[in-house]
């Protein structure tokens, strides 16, 4: 049973079609990867997916549960963490403040009672910061937990938000980019971060990459997008050698792939679209 | 499904008592609370003035609420309150003799309930809107339905003022005063749930990105309209406790100039207190709140300087003129406000060793940033 299955997602800007007629499927305990030059339409798909966005056409299905329409906060407490491009979490507050934020759908008791300061809440609360702390151990970022993230280094707050969409206890994880701003030997740390966290949580992923290296070494599966369309899909090893892919990535021409994609008049298109 | 993947089973935390990080806590508190206590107590004039502070204590925790953890902003506080009193005030309608204290509760509970509910319906209409176009709906918010309501004959005694005679129990002004303080003290105590438990935190992280709080799963919209709940309902609680202040108030304290001047002072006050700190906002509230008694000894001085007809015929600017100079003091040189400059001391409260710089990093500037009163 696949975890995530993703139907014709389409998307519509304007004239500009971002993502367009896209299908892929994440089953359970996979790491899957969504490759593509920039402007391909990966964060565009993830917005969809998440319910930032709302797909022009299209479905997105979670345990064969249709869940298009699903706002976003819905679909996290459903169980689709995600992290975003620019590290996303709340500036002002500290590392433990931020876990415990993200463990918001799992505090078990809800917002007025907790006003009440009640004996149960006191405990959920203690929990909490237990739960966010074993976290925190886990990552190795236990020497952090009281500082303001808005002074953290790059890698560390990719990190540490890592670690907050794993406090939201996802079933799927979804991964915006998580090695950028890494050196080599820290994404390649990265990596095997990913695979522990899938052995240790049983956490599906789908990530966004662009990191070659680390795509071989995680991924079961990639899809290849570009200009909103996929391009090719397969194991990390056959998209490595397609040519299509090379050409999409390195802008050159693939000459024996060329006949069939329309990767120019796409481009045509595009031009257009942002110079009106 | 996603339950399986607990993996990390929650561990019971505890914690012993540790005497050490108490005693500046009881080293301050204490002094504070005699303060808060045994100084109203001095004459009428005092426990009079002290429940007018009180008040204005709860209207900075329900600004706090909206403009420091929420963000938003709103410049039409004052028809909360105003709802407040008037709700109270005619829940009780004695006439002349005093409230049985029974139902001086309901109207207290009324107040904060009504306020609550108006609240409600201004979030409602603030959720599709930010930044200067909320200021302005707010503003407008603010005076219309303080206009429109407040001056019904039926609700602001035929236009003659409206009389809340307390109860026997809180006849005098010292007494009143210690109500008006318990009553404070349950709004500090909902402000410190409002920030230990997920509503604080997911109106902060709503406050500060939208997109990454519904990402943590915080009901966006659900959340914003609480916040503003919570903050009505404290400002009608004020406004409840307002109306037995005097005993008599008119519906002109909230309508046009006068409820306009006080919107300005409620947001200047939270401003200036530090947005989303607590100890600061409470500060500045009793300063603002201080403003107009001490005008006599201003006057006192003033005659002395020989500017006493000047002073006398702008008095009623006073506030106006130092809140304006405060908050571009504040928003220039020192965006945490209050907040900002007492945390070394609050940091110290908390059990952490007294230093002046900031370990952490500042919070108060980062607080100001996310809230739409930049905007």
């Amino acid at each position: 049973m696949s975890v995530l299955e993703v139907r014709d997602l389409t998307i519509r800007f304007g004239g500009l079609t971002a993502v367009d007629g896209l299908n892929l499927s994440v089953d359970e305990w996979e790491i899957v990867g969504l490759m593509g030059p920039n402007g391909a339409g990966k964060t565009t798909a993830f917005n969809c997916i998440t319910g930032f966005y709302k797909p022009t056409e299209g479905h997105v299905f979670y345990r064969d549960r249709d869940v298009t329409k699903l706002p976003p906060h819905r679909k996290a407490a459903l169980g689709l963490g995600r992290t975003f491009q620019n590290v996303g979490m709340v500036k002002s507050e500290t590392a433990l403040e931020n876990l415990l934020t993200a463990q918001h759908t799992h505090t078990g008791y809800n917002a007025v009672k907790g006003l009440t300061g009640a004996g149960t809440v006191r405990q959920r609360e203690k929990d909490l910061v237990a739960h966010a702390e074993a976290i925190l151990d886990l990552l190795g970022l236990a020497d952090i937990r009281d500082r303001r993230i808005g002074a953290l280094p790059y890698g560390t707050l990719k990190l540490l938000e890592l670690g907050c969409a794993l406090a939201t206890d996802p079933d799927v994880l979804l991964l915006d980019e998580p090695s950028s701003g890494m050196g080599p030997d820290e994404s390649h740390e990265l990596g095997d971060r990913l695979l522990n966290l899938r052995q240790e949580l049983g956490v599906t992923m789908l990530l966004i990459e662009h990191h070659v290296p680390l795509v071989t070494a995680v991924c079961d599966y990639v899809y290849v997008l570009n200009f909103g369309k996929l391009l090719a899909e397969g194991d990390p090893e056959a998209i490595r050698n397609h040519p299509e892919v090379i050409a999409a990535y390195l802008g050159g021409e693939a000459p024996d792939a060329l006949a069939e994609t329309e990767l120019p008049h796409d481009q045509e298109e595009l031009a257009e679209v942002t110079h009106s | 499904m996603a339950a399986e993947t607990h993996v990390l089973a929650p561990v019971t935390a505890t914690r012993k008592l540790d005497w050490s990080r108490l005693w500046p806590r009881i080293a301050a508190a204490v002094p504070l609370a005699l303060l808060a206590v045994l100084l109203p107590a001095h004459s009428d004039t005092f426990g009079h003035v002290g429940a007018y502070a009180a008040i204005f204590v709860m209207v900075g925790l329900s600004m706090n609420v909206l403009t420091g953890y929420t963000g938003q902003i709103s410049l039409g506080h004052q028809a909360f309150v105003g709802l407040g009193a008037l709700t109270a005030a005619n829940v009780v309608s004695t006439g002349i003799t005093p409230a049985d204290p029974f139902t001086f509760g309901i109207g207290i509970v009324c107040a904060a309930a009504a306020s609550g509910a108006a609240a409600l319906l201004l979030g409602a209409v603030a959720l599709r809107i930010r930044g200067l176009y909320l200021a302005l709906v707010t503003l407008v918010f603010g005076s219309v339905f303080a206009d429109a309501i407040f001056t019904l004959p039926s609700l602001n005694g035929q236009d003659a003022g409206v009389s809340a005679y307390r109860p026997t129990v809180f006849a005098t002004e010292y007494r009143y005063y210690l109500f008006a303080l318990a009553m404070v003290l349950l709004c500090v105590y909902v402000d410190v749930w409002v920030r230990r438990t997920k509503l604080g935190r997911g109106l902060v992280a709503l406050r500060e990105n939208e997109l990454v709080a519904s990402a943590y799963g915080v009901n966006v919209l659900g959340y914003k309209l609480l916040g503003f709940t919570v903050s009505g309902a404290m400002a009608g609680l004020a406004g409840g406790v307002f109306a037995f202040w005097e005993q008599e108030f008119s519906d002109k304290d909230f309508t046009s100039v006068a409820g306009f001047n006080l919107a300005i002072t409620f947001v200047v006050m939270v401003v200036v207190g530090g947005l989303a700190n607590r100890g600061g906002v409470i500060g500045a509230a009793i300063f603002f709140a201080l403003v107009s008694p001490i005008s006599p000894v201003l006057q006192a001085l003033a005659n002395h300087t020989g500017w006493g007809t000047f002073y006398g015929n702008n008095k009623f600017y006073i506030s106006n003129v130092i809140g304006a100079t405060l908050l571009l003091q504040t928003v220039v040189m020192n965006p945490g406000g209050l907040g900002q400059v007492i945390r070394p001391f609050a940091r110290w409260f908390r059990g952490h060793k007294f230093t002046l710089h900031d370990p952490d990093g500042d919070a108060g500037a980062g607080a100001l940033e996310g809230s739409s009163v930049r905007a």
